[in-house]
This record gives structure tokens, sequence and C-alpha cells, in this order.
């Protein structure tokens, strides 16, 4: 039996190297640069360290990644947003690129990003990398798209150039501006899938579990609210009822744009009471631009003109109901260590020393987890 | 975080009151730049991103915790505030836990 799973493992591995056979390192190699240029970390990784088991392309598949790993180690904070620096990945972006320049003494771009690597690891402080020029200026073109056609080429090409979601939804805007409705819809369908695999691809940089989950959520919401919208301004009522409501689900009614939408959307039904709310939800919100939060009042102050809720008059109504929506959503951000002990933590100080916490005892305590990116 | 900075104010001399930061960050010459940035008045200590999580049951920062005089957690807030009024919210809570009486 021993005797036949050796051979079985050995057939299996003679397949593997056929299949890697197939796909000629070269290949690999400019399959992962491109993935890269996109953004596209767990892809990029995969394929350049394929490329990297070739003595043709060792060299340049090592430093590929030495950049990548300097670039997510050091120049990712804020990037895209929910990106972090990943510090555990500093001493791979050194070693990927000594790695590249022991493959190939000669190669002076791996030297050149080994030199900028060290450097950065020397710092004291690293600013974050900016905008890639073609990506700034394909951004810049969709902007400045005016026809439908125009809006969906630039969309293509900003795309392709890198991975991540926001010209879907800055098209998918456009559209909506310009009545090409089912257009918008066809967009924000794309970018929900983009955004998706977009965070999947770079769970790492978002660091804590709660921050992936709120990125995977806050794309599917910026898209089922743009859906929501292209169907309410068709007048199809109740399937943009939906998908507004799902928008809401999402975004945890934190999204003062999609507010502002469901609360359209409620003075179709005729359900004043609930337009009053989400008006009111969207006002209580911080963000959201000026124009919006200026719409909004005009809506809810002509919602309110004869109720006579709002008779002693409506900026102090305003206030209390502010107000009370905060003290709401204050109760509802209270969760889950509520109510237990507080554990045994074994703090240190700044420089490594033990934290002696007896200090605490028969207190009241704030105990703030932060960190400073 | 600099609303933390202005609440502390108001308890600085109540022997009844501490406030503790815990960073934490893995970089720390990061951490410690913001710190010379923010010059927090309070004391900062430092423990590691994943037992933090693990003990405390946060998934994202900033989390704060308010710990009455018992030792038992009687507010949680993980995550950024949107709420626009974070400098009344943290003495809110504190007097809530002073004003308590206490068990033992």
């Amino acid at each position: 039996m021993t005797h036949w799973c050796v051979v079985t493992v050995s057939a299996t591995v003679i397949a593997v190297s056929a299949a890697l056979a197939q796909t000629p390192a070269r290949e690999q190699l400019a399959r992962g640069q491109l993935l890269w240029d996109q953004r596209l970390a767990k892809s990029a990784t995969a394929a350049l360290e394929a490329a990297a088991k070739d003595p043709a392309t060792a060299s340049e598949a090592h430093e590929a990644l030495g950049r990548m790993y300097t670039f997510r180690g050091w120049q990712a904070d804020n990037v895209y947003p929910g990106w972090h620096d990943e510090p555990s990945l500093r001493e791979k972006a050194l070693a990927e690129l000594r790695a590249a320049v022991a493959a190939d003494p000669t190669r002076a771009s791996a030297r050149d990003a080994l030199r900028v690597a060290e450097g950065l690891a020397a710092a004291e402080s690293v600013d974050p990398a900016p905008t890639r020029p073609e990506v700034r200026a394909l951004d810049g073109k969709l902007q400045a798209a005016s026809t439908v056609d125009e809006i969906l080429g630039a969309v293509d090409a900003r795309a392709r150039a890198q991975a991540d979601p926001a010209p879907y939804f800055t098209g998918a805007q456009m559209l909506i501006d310009r009545a090409a409705y089912a257009q918008a819809i066809a967009m924000a369908g794309r970018g929900a899938a983009a955004s998706d695999r977009f965070i999947d691809e770079n769970l790492s940089a978002y660091q804590l579990t709660g921050k992936w989950e709120g990125s995977f959520a806050r794309g599917r919401a910026t898209a089922a609210d743009l859906v929501g919208w292209a169907l309410f301004l068709q007048k199809e009522y109740a399937r943009a009822g939906e998908k507004l409501e799902e928008a809401a689900r999402l975004s945890q009614n934190q999204d003062p744009a999609n507010q502002f939408h469901l609360g359209e959307w409620a003075r179709t039904q005729n359900d004043a009471r609930s337009a009053r709310d989400h008006y009111l939800t969207a006002l209580s919100l911080q963000g959201g631009p000026p124009p919006l939060r200026q719409r909004v009042l005009q809506a809810l102050t002509s919602l309110m003109s004869n109720d006579p809720a709002a008779a002693g008059g409506f900026d102090a109504w305003l206030d209390a109901e502010l107000s009370r929506r905060r003290d709401e959503r204050r109760a509802g951000a209270l969760t889950t260590m509520v109510n237990r002990a507080l554990p045994k933590l074994t703090l240190t100080t700044i420089d490594g020393r033990p934290y002696d916490t007896s200090g605490l005892r028969g207190k009241v305590v704030l105990l703030n987890f932060f960190a400073s990116w | 975080m600099p609303h933390l900075k202005a609440s502390f104010a108001k308890y600085q001399t109540n022997p009844n009151v501490a406030f503790l930061l815990v960073s934490i960050d893995e970089d720390t010459k990061r951490l410690q730049r913001y710190l010379n940035e923010m010059k927090f008045p309070f004391p900062v200590a430092r423990l590691d991103a994943a037992t933090a999580q693990q003990a405390m049951r946060f998934d994202n920062t900033p989390s704060s915790f308010y710990v009455d005089r018992d030792g038992i957690v009687r507010y949680q807030l993980t995550g950024g505030e949107p709420h626009g009024d974070s400098p009344n919210r943290v003495p809110w809570f504190i007097d809530q836990l002073l004003e308590q009486p206490r068990s033992r």
C-alpha cells in the first residue's frame, strides 16, 4: 500500500510540473506584473511566485514581488479606503529584492528597488504612494466624458488600468445624470462585483475583520443604492424600494445619499412619516455633500410645512429630532463586552516593559484601543 | 482622539477616574511619531492586535470600553463615530458610571 501511495504522489507531482511547464514562466511574470498594476495582490503573488521558480525569470519576478511588498509594507496607507501598511511584509520586501539582485547581479532596476526599500526601512516616516499618473489621467478622462458611449469607454479604460470599483460607481452616477438608467444599473452591478473582488484580493491590507467586512458592505451598499435610485427615476417604485432598502441595511442606515433616496421613495408611497424619518436620518449623519444636505432640508421643510409637530418652529423641532437620533445611534453602537468583567490584559509600556495596571483598580476607567494607522 | 484629550481635562484631578490608551500598532516608529504629535496627557500602553481583539471582542479601531469601579465593562463603542457629538459622549458615559452605586 505504502508503495502505491508513493507512486500516486510522484504521479501528481509530475502532473503539476507538466501543468506549470505549459504556462511558460515569462507568461506568468507578465500576468503577475499586470495583476499588481491593477492592485490585485493575491493573484499577482501567485503568478509572480510561479515565475520566480524559473531561473530565466527569477530575477524579474523577485523584483516585482519586492516592489509589491514595498508598496504594501510602507506605502499603502489609505491609498484605497480602509487600506493600511503591513509592517510584516517589510522584511519580505527586502528579502525578495535581495533575491532579485542575487539571481542577476547586473540587474540595475532590482538594485535601485532594493536601495529604495532600504531607504524606507531607515526612514523616520514614509508617505503613502501617490496615484499612478496614468490612472489619474484616466480618472480625469472619465470625469470629462459627456456622452453615454464616452462614459462607458472611459470606465472600461480606467478599470483595466486599476481594478478598484471607484470608476464603476462614478460612471453609474454619471449615467443616471444622463437618464441612461439601464446602463447605469448594469454599471453599478459591475461595480459591486469589482468591489468584492478587489477587497478579496487585498484582505490583509484591511488589518481587522471589521474593516474588510465594512468595506464589502459599503461596496454592495453603494451599488444597491445606485440601482435603486435609477429604478426610482424610471418610476419602477416597487423594485426601487427593494434595492434602496437593501442599501440601507448594508450601510446600517449610515449613508446620507441613500437616506435621502429612501425619503423621496417614501413620498411616492404617500408615507410622510417614513419620508420624514429618512430625511432626518440623512441630516443627522456626518458627511454627504452640501448640495445633498440642501436638497434634504428643502424636502423636509416642504414636508413639514403643515405638520403640527413643527408648529412651534421648524428649527427648534429639527434640533430636537437630530439630537434624539444621535442618542439612539449612541445606544445602538454599544456591543459585546458589556456587563462582563474586564479580563486581565498583559500590557506593556511603549518601550516594551510590563505595564502595571493595579492603579486602575476601583476607578472608572476609559480604556481606548487604537492604532496610529 | 482629540475628543479624548478634551474630555480628560474634566477628570484630570478626579482620583476615581482613569484614562488608558492601548495601542495595537505593529509599527513602533509610526506609533512614537503619532504620540509625539498627539502629546496625550494620559498613559499609553501597548498590546498586540490579535490578543487585544480576542480578549476584548472588538474587530475595529478605535474601540472604547468604559469600565465601572467594580471592574465590569458597562459600555463598549467600536469603530469610527459618525455621530458628530463625540466630545459630549465621553463625559456622559463616565458620569453614568461615577453615579452608579458600587456593589462591593
